[in-house]
């Protein structure tokens, strides 16, 4: 009788011992050298092909990784060079020398050449790709390493554009592409960045694998996954379990849970990425937003600190201007105090002591947050408006197509410089200009063609000014966009390239103790 | 009996065209198909296009017949974003839905099956009525509701579960509960009367008369035919799941179909809208039909009765 | 059986076990209460309400409910990430979803219930053409086809009432049509035809008074189904839109919170939810029963 009964006992015991291990999530047996990332957008395959940047920040997460361009900013550098080596201006300012390193290669082997950046320059269709075209008059190839671009005009941002505000600077392999065809490249991207692309499945992850014949150094994590978790708490529940390393864009109340939960780590960056409202009636003289003091009423009524602490942790910087404090040429305006009795009494005076209905705010739904706190705030100064988030495509189509009207959550994070956002936001012609002022108008079109360094700064920073004076928007913050980083990391890249979001650059991405 | 499948077949047919427009006639209902039909993000001159590529400017009935001929090719079009075919990204989501819906079945058959069994032997005994209670708030409380609450027991207090997402059995527990928990009352109603009929029966009766043991009738005679109908309402109820799981996969980030369809609502990624909900119909349909036909397999009358 | 008559049969099963649940064929007492206190708070929100529901105050956010330990009276069930006042916000929330509700099931009602008229009594090719449609419709998830109309129309109040009214409207034609078949055969019926009264007339007069009891009973087991629908629409964010405080709403702001502990942001207006939907079934099942003890298919 007893010895039949050890045997049951015995099994039970073994199956209680293998159980854990049966039941084990999968991905915390993470083989070495791999770490996962767990995004919060869907990666589309658009972002694999740097001819399409949108002129967003959010494929550089993949940039960085697949490929490499003439020269991007770096840690420490706004402009460092990559792909070339060194770069020279003639003394007209209108023909730009590059010189390519030696021995770069593309995850296929092939070398990188004077005629893939050629190629790369005159196939990209992206952001500003217009601005490219209309003041580049040829490029010329004299040899494999060299690369002339001769412009039409002097242009004093080419660089800028080139290498950063524009996708065009990065290196795509031309035999390759026209092998297979732009959609083709999609399906199997190859570049000459730290990493080579092994798989993708879309709306599920990416997986990358170290390329190292990488000119800067070989990276030293094997294998990097991206997995597309757009929820937030399910972000947050993935890292907490260890089931990824790094989990992007946590905010708000998930953002004091991750503080609190041992072993994880909250890094904020904050990003080149200002978030403004943008009073797009103001033009309108039957809008009450033509009047100035109804605008300045609105800036007034917002607690940024607020907004700030409940959705950042307090880490974002609160801004009084919409270019971002880390660019080139920026001057810094006072920022606005949370005056509730002030924006009532503005308001009042300009002939609303009861408010007025102030129709739908637009904004990304990705921020949508902001949005939320910052009607809720207007609201309470008698502005009503209506919350309308859309999704981003959406957003920032009827953006540009002049589609929306009352007030807009306007954001960029894209590269470049104070001259590149005035164009974009302010001036007359701009992208998302709803409306222009003569005066700012004739002092950019000054700079636009102005040689001297030193004036241009002077009048870029009149324009800045003008832009504060008349209250054109309500800036809230730049943006600290905020991540969570598991035990697991040595060095996860975040924050090592100014203004950057995502981990870069990631040949320097650790895993801890290696 | 042919008759019967020729029938049902027509039907069935007749259903998935009337399937086809509805979703049709929606689309072009409600002003601007255009619209829909192209990215977020499109200008009027995409728009014009678009217009011209799908031929918005022909007869309705010519539209339709190019929308049925896409369909029957297996073209349901192309997701804005992600740029694949639609019908691609739905067969690669679909695996997980499954799962899903497999594993609440199994679950709703593990508890519904057995206690409706004991509840109809044992009739308004204590069993009896906790099974009622548990039938009760299965049918009433919102699916997604019941997986809110999961969460909040057995990941935040307890810790025991992860809240969200896939990757292993720890992940799939909660949301099958919750998606299951309505069926497993279903079931569990249907075993109870179904078994109740059964051991009514003249069958049944003479068993019991020829001096089996009870636990023999009940398993060997009763169960083998009260099931019948349960099974083959769980096997309806599978794909049901699969098109009912929206919430539920959204509230637990389940990578499955319904999700998908989540995602083209919140991306207004129309393809995956329209595709998701047509397939999902289709599927339900061609269920219908083959449980019908299983129907005319097992049960002699059907065969000679129409 | 067919797959079809099995899933009516076990809707059917339904009724019996919701009511043996409660171990009652009287009326119930509690569910009707609590309905009629719903509708009640509703009507009377704003005085109910002590805060604005769709203001909030950043620095009160996240309070737990008076009786916790960071609670205070001032917000008797806590605040949510915008620091508004949850109570405020249920409040309201119940006048949105009766309202919504209610209009929901009764636009379905009137239109299930025409239409079922009409395809029952007339029968003939118009039967047939508005039972292939509702068969197609009814073969369709119904919150499916509500998603994909919401995509469409795009989220709004009324948008949603007419989504719902589309999508449900079936459940109504189906059991109305199958009522007018056996009342077709009544006596007093037949007698009307004979006398001459035109075939409008018989369905005004004859046909609808006694058809009207199912279509009550029919309303009140669907305004649960149909505040469940919404409350999913809302939660998708296809439902009603911001910041009105639709429990659904509540719902998918409150879920964030959840992994914060944040617990009454979902338990709360969830409660809220099955308290609705719980009390119209059993006062539906008890109607049921009681108005027309014939009716068990449905």
């Amino acid at each position: 009788m007893r010895h039949r009964g050890l045997l049951p006992v015995l099994l039970v015991l073994l199956s209680a011992a293998l159980l854990p291990a049966a039941l084990a999530p999968r991905a915390s047996a993470a083989p070495e050298g791999q770490l996962t990332w767990a995004v919060h957008v869907s990666l589309a395959p658009t972002w694999f092909d740097p001819a399409e940047a949108p002129g967003i920040i959010t494929p550089y997460m993949i940039y960085y990784a697949l490929h490499d361009a003439l020269a991007k900013p770096m840690p420490g550098q706004a402009m460092a060079p990559g792909l070339a080596e060194s770069w020279s201006v003639s003394k007209d300012g209108r023909v730009y020398e590059f010189v390519l390193r030696n021995g770069i290669k593309f995850h296929n082997g092939e070398p990188v050449t004077a005629e893939d950046v050629k190629f790369s320059l005159e196939r990209y269709k992206g952001a500003a790709s217009k601005t490219l075209k209309e003041r580049v008059a040829g490029v010329d190839t004299p040899d494999a390493r060299r690369v002339r671009v001769r412009l039409k005009q002097p242009w004093p941002d080419f660089l800028t554009f080139y290498t950063s505000a524009t996708g065009a600077g990065w290196i795509v392999p031309k035999k390759y592409v026209e092998k297979v065809g732009d959609e083709g490249f999609k399906k199997a991207p190859i570049g000459a960045g730290p990493y080579r692309f092994v798989s993708f499945k879309p709306g599920v992850e990416l997986v990358l694998e170290a390329f190292e014949g990488y000119w800067r150094r070989a990276p030293q994590v094997k294998r990097l996954v991206f997995r597309v978790i757009p929820d937030e708490a399910t972000r947050l529940a993935a890292l907490k379990r260890g089931e990824v390393d790094v989990a992007y864009s946590i905010r708000g109340e998930l953002a004091e849970e991750l503080q609190r939960t041992p072993g994880l780590t909250l890094v904020p960056a904050v990003i080149q990425a200002p978030f403004w409202m943008y009073f797009a009636d103001q033009w309108d003289p039957k809008s009450p937003w033509h009047d100035r003091r109804v605008r300045l009423a609105a800036n007034y009524a917002l607690d940024r600190k607020a907004i700030n602490q409940a959705l950042t942790l307090g880490h974002s910087k609160l801004t009084g201007s919409i270019i971002p404090s880390t660019f080139q040429f920026y001057w810094q305006p006072p920022t606005y105090a949370y005056d509730p009795p002030r924006a009532k009494k503005l308001l009042a005076e300009a002939g609303y002591p009861n408010g007025f209905d102030a129709g739908e705010y637009f904004s990304d739904t990705a921020y949508a947050n902001l949005g939320e706190a910052a009607v809720d705030y207007l609201r309470k100064a008698g502005i009503r408006a209506q919350l309308r988030p859309l999704e981003r495509a959406a957003f920032f189509s009827g953006f540009k197509e002049k589609k929306f009207k009352n007030l807009i959550q306007g954001a960029s994070g894209a590269f470049g410089n104070a001259a590149t956002r005035i164009e974009a936001f302010v001036a007359s012609g701009g992208t998302y200009v709803y409306g222009a002022y003569p005066d700012i108008d004739g002092l950019f079109s000054e700079q636009a063609a102005e040689l001297d360094q030193k004036k241009r700064e002077a009048l870029l920073q009149k324009i800045q000014q003008l832009v504060h004076e008349k209250a054109i928007f309500a800036p809230l913050w730049e943006l600290a966009f905020l991540n969570g980083v598991g035990p697991r990391v040595g060095q996860s890249g975040l924050g090592l390239i100014a203004g950057h979001a995502y981990s870069a650059p990631y040949e320097d991405v650790t895993l801890k103790g290696k | 009996m042919k008759r019967y499948l020729l029938a049902r077949a027509g039907f069935a047919l007749v259903s998935l065209v009337l399937l086809s427009v509805t979703i049709f006639a929606f689309v072009r209902l409600t002003g601007d198909p255009a619209v829909l039909l192209t990215e977020p993000g499109a200008s009027p001159e995409d728009l014009v296009l678009i217009r011209q590529q799908f031929g918005l400017d022909r007869p309705l009935w010519v539209q339709y017949g190019s929308f049925v001929a896409h369909l029957a090719r297996g073209d349901f079009g192309q997701s804005f974003y992600y740029r694949t075919d639609v019908l691609d990204l739905y067969l690669s989501r679909l695996p997980a839905s499954l799962l899903l819906a497999a594993v609440a079945m199994a679950f709703s058959l593990v508890i519904g099956i057995p206690t409706g069994v004991i509840a109809a032997v044992r009739v308004n005994g204590w069993w009896d009525s906790a099974g009622k209670i548990f039938a009760l708030l299965g049918l009433s409380l919102p699916s997604f509701w019941v997986g809110l609450l999961l969460i909040l027991f057995f990941s935040v207090f307890l810790g025991w579960l992860p809240s969200s997402g896939s990757g292993s059995l720890l992940h799939v527990l909660m949301p099958a509960f919750a998606l299951g928990w309505y069926f497993a009352a279903a079931h569990m109603r249907l075993t109870r009367s179904s078994m109740l009929e059964v051991l009514g029966s003249e069958y049944v009766k003479l068993a019991r008369l020829k001096g089996l043991p009870e636990a023999l009738v009940i398993a060997k005679h009763a169960l083998k035919n009260a099931l019948i109908p349960v099974l083959t309402l769980a096997g309806i109820n599978l794909v049901l799941m699969v098109n009912v799981a929206v919430v539920v996969e959204t509230v637990f980030a389940w990578p499955g179909v319904g999700r998908l369809l989540y995602e083209g609502i919140t991306a207004r990624d129309f393809p995956i809208v329209q595709a998701t909900v047509l397939l999902g119909g289709a599927m339900i349909v061609v269920v219908n039909f083959l449980v019908d036909v299983l129907y005319a397999v097992i049960d002699p009358r059907i065969r000679y009765d129409r | 059986m067919t797959g079809r008559a099995l899933a009516s049969r076990a809707a059917g099963l339904t009724v019996a076990w919701r009511l043996a649940a409660f171990r009652t064929g009287g009326f119930p007492l509690l569910p009707t209460l609590i309905l009629v206190t719903l509708a009640l708070v509703a009507i009377f929100a704003d005085a109910l309400a002590p805060w604005d529901p769709e203001l909030g105050s950043l620095g009160d956010r996240f309070l737990p409910p008076a009786w916790q330990a960071r609670g205070s009276l001032e917000h008797l069930l806590g605040t949510d990430h915008l620091g508004r006042d949850v109570f405020s916000r249920l409040v309201f929330g119940a006048r949105v979803s009766l309202v919504v509700g209610f209009t929901a099931v009764i636009v379905a009602g009137v239109l299930g219930t025409a239409l079922g008229i009409l395809s029952g009594y007339l029968g003939g090719w118009v039967d047939q053409v508005i039972m292939r449609v509702t068969d197609t419709w009814l073969a369709l998830p119904a919150l499916t086809f509500a998603i994909f109309l919401a995509a469409i129309v795009g989220p709004s109040e009324s948008n949603i009432v007419i989504i719902l009214a589309a999508v449900y409207w079936t459940r109504y034609a189906r059991v109305i049509r199958g009522e007018v078949l056996s009342l077709k055969e009544r006596d007093f019926v037949r007698l009307a035809i004979v006398a001459g009264c035109s075939k409008r007339a018989i369905m005004r007069r004859h046909i609808l008074p006694n058809v009207l009891n199912s279509a009550i009973v029919l309303g009140t087991l669907m305004l649960g189904v149909v505040v469940v629908a919404e409350a999913s629409l809302s939660f998708l964010g296809v439902g009603v839109p911001p910041p009105k405080p639709a429990w659904g709403l509540m719902l998918a702001d409150g879920k964030k919170g959840l992994m914060a502990g944040y617990w009454w942001l979902t338990v709360l207006p969830g409660t809220c939810i099955m308290l609705l939907v719980l009390s119209a079934n059993l006062l539906g099942d008890w109607l049921r029963v009681k108005l027309d003890p014939q009716l068990r298919q449905l």
